[in-house]
């Protein structure tokens, strides 16, 4: 059985499930991440998880001992807020004291403490400081520190990093990496953005209005999703509406933006016949077919050319369907004006198909 | 001048001169106008609290402390009715204070539509006019043969001090983040540590400000308490009150330079207590 387990979760506020039937299943020293679109959810789970919100019903357990009526000061999970919530009457070296005074540790053993967690976060300095007289940065790593201090048994993270700047954020998560690692603290962590999910966890729990719709690895995610939503939400892709044909002999076709191409056997085992949702990333789409392997060609005019660096980004315009994007190199673009015709191959190999809901 | 450039002038410093100079004199006059008007009164109490003769005036042959001296015997009167306007302040100060750190406290924790509703009502002493209170109270308490008696006076007081308790406890509440409690919790705090050491904490310059308040407010009420006293309960106010219309004593002008060092001392304490600890 795994370490922290929710099952059969519900909550509701009024007419709004915030909830609706979540199981979770958490290893010990795993770095797990919820993420998911403003409203899903997330908050909801991590607060029930922590104790401040009682689920209407469903389980949560802990190594095996229910936990869903413990109280959030006996549960021992430590919890990082949004706002930090750092306590402003008190210096930093007070705030990180705080829960081992609560715990009733003697004085030698909470300065010990204090000073190993200040060094821990790289703030040793900054010890007789209050709240206000730091940095958003240096306030998160006092928060983390005060949330990691007492070897909680699993910690909380409710969008740490939101209210930071991209350069900080970026330092921000491989500092949490880093203390993942260093203390093999079960993380759960919260966000709205996908690349922090991809860049930081061992697995993902993709969620959409109140449920999980899928779990898994980010390079699972990334390259199976399993919803067009998922699919949707997890990197740029082109979604584009498809039909799905199946012959006689078992081959599977796909049938999109006026080309049809067939598909490497076993791609779509479970999928019926008709309607589907095919995915398509920007860096799979080319200007030429790979000699020997079957593609989907599809034919439109250049809508648009954007110069991003490594690659130009190119929207085109199929005959048949919404805008797709690629990206192409940026010495073929030049002669690509806008509103010109062209053709562009996506590999049979390369193409997502996912159900239409 | 180029278009763009036009466009970019802020409005507001377009001023002209004479439009500056008529600021100049609301901006710097009213305040003096403001300071002669309140001050001068009151600062005019000083040298005929230090008259030399027996009558209301300005010293004339040399300063003299006799009328200050007069204050601290017991006969005149001065002494007994600064204690009984003490003894309701401090009970309405701590009765209030008390009360409006639990209302506040309960009604910050809650949500919904109850704590705006009875906060309106709370505040309602502020927008009464203090004339038709009297009358009213005056009447329910004749009612209840209340009328100059220590409880009457003093649960009058609570009701006006309430609101400035309030307001002063609120205020500091306004700026206590709701997750510290949360952030408390998760930290293996239980209610009464979170009660002392971070909710308590966060509110004292709120509890000390509204109690100053509260103080002031109970120490010089004359309107209401007019009304509901006559001879048993006798407020510093209210014997002010009477003196002046019956007697011309220098110690009048001496006790209000007494109240008007008070005043000013708590003023002070408030500054220095409440402002300090709200900036950074
Ligand atoms: N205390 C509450 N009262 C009423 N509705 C609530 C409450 N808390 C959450 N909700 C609702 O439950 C749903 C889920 O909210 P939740 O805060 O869990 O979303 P979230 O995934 O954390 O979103 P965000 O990324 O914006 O933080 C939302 O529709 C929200 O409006
Ligand atoms: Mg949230």
């Amino acid at each position: 059985m795994s370490f922290l387990v929710a099952r059969d979760l519900r909550k509701t506020y009024g007419p709004v499930t915030a909830l609706a039937d979540i199981g979770l299943d958490v290893e010990e020293g795993e770095f797990v991440t919820l993420l998911g679109p403003s409203g899903s959810g997330k908050t909801t789970l991590l607060m029930a998880i922590a104790g401040f919100t009682r689920p209407d019903s469903g389980t949560i357990s802990l190594a095996g001992r229910d936990i869903t009526g413990v109280e959030p000061e006996d549960r021992d999970f430590g919890f990082v807020f949004q706002g930090y919530a750092l306590f402003p009457h008190m210096s930093v070296a007070d705030n990180i004291a705080f829960p081992l005074k609560v715990r009733k540790w003697d004085r030698a053993r909470v300065d010990a403490r204090v000073e190993e967690m200040l060094g821990t976060v790289g703030l040793a300095d900054l010890a007789r400081r209050k709240p206000r007289e730091l940095s958003g940065g240096q306030q998160q790593r006092v928060a983390i520190a005060r949330a990691l201090a007492f070897h909680p048994k699993i910690l909380l993270l409710d969008e740490p990093l939101s209210a930071l700047d991209r350069t900080l954020r970026e330092t921000m998560q491989r500092e949490l990496k880093r203390l993942h690692r260093q203390t093999g603290v079960t993380f759960l962590y919260v966000t709205h953005d996908q690349e922090e999910a991809i860049a930081m966890s061992d697995r993902i729990a993709v969620f959409q209005k109140g449920r999980i719709v899928q779990v898994g690895a980010p390079r699972d995610l990334y390259y199976a999703p399993s919803t067009r939503f998922v699919a949707g939400f997890l990197g740029v892709n082109n979604l584009v509406d498809a039909r799905l044909v199946r012959g006689a002999d078992g081959a599977v076709e796909i049938e999109a933006l006026g080309a049809r191409v067939a598909l490497p056997p076993g791609k779509v085992a479970d999928l019926p016949e008709g309607p589907a949702t095919v995915f398509m990333r920007p860096e799979d789409i080319a200007l030429e077919p790979t000699p020997g392997e079957p593609a989907l060609a599809i034919a439109g005019t250049v809508a648009d050319v954007s110069f991003v660096g490594s690659f130009d980004l190119v929207v085109i315009e199929p005959r048949g369907g919404p805008e797709i994007t690629a990206h192409l190199p940026a010495d073929r673009t030049r002669a690509l004006p806008v509103g010109a015709p062209i053709t562009v191959f996506v590999r049979a190999d390369a193409i997502g198909v996912v159900p239409n809901t | 001048m180029s278009a763009p450039a036009l466009h970019a002038a802020p409005r507001r410093r377009e001023s002209t001169p004479l439009g500056r100079a008529v600021a100049k004199v609301f901006a710097v006059g009213l305040p003096w106008l403001l300071l002669g008007f309140l001050f001068l009164p009151v600062l005019v109490l000083v040298p005929v609290a230090l008259t030399d003769r027996e009558y209301l005036s300005l010293p004339e042959h040399g300063l003299s402390l006799q009328h200050f001296a007069s204050l601290t015997e017991w006969e005149t009167g001065w002494l007994p009715s600064m204690m009984t306007s003490l003894v309701i302040a401090a009970i309405a100060t701590v009765v209030s204070v008390s009360a409006a750190a639990a209302y506040a406290l309960g009604a910050w924790a809650l949500t919904g539509w109850w704590p705006s509703l009875t906060r309106v009502m709370l505040l309602a002493p502020l927008i009464v006019p203090p004339i038709i209170y009297a009358v009213g109270i005056f009447k329910l308490w004749a009612r209840f043969s209340m009328i100059d008696t220590y409880p009457g006076v003093i649960i009058v007081h609570v009701v006006l001090c309430l609101p400035f308790a309030i307001l002063a406890i609120g205020a500091s509440l306004a700026q206590l983040d709701p997750r510290l409690i949360q952030a408390a919790r998760s930290l293996g705090a239980r209610p009464p540590t979170v009660f002392y050491k971070v909710i308590l904490p966060n509110v004292t310059p709120g509890i000390a400000a509204g109690a100053v308040f509260a103080f002031v407010t109970s120490w010089d009420e004359i309107t209401v308490t007019l009304f509901i006293t006559s001879r048993a309960v006798e407020t510093l106010p209210r014997r002010i009150f009477t003196g002046i219309a019956d007697s011309v004593d220098p110690a009048l002008a001496a006790i209000s330079a007494v109240l008007l060092a008070v005043t000013l001392l708590a003023l002070a304490a408030r500054t220095f207590w409440f402002d300090r600890s709200q900036s950074p």
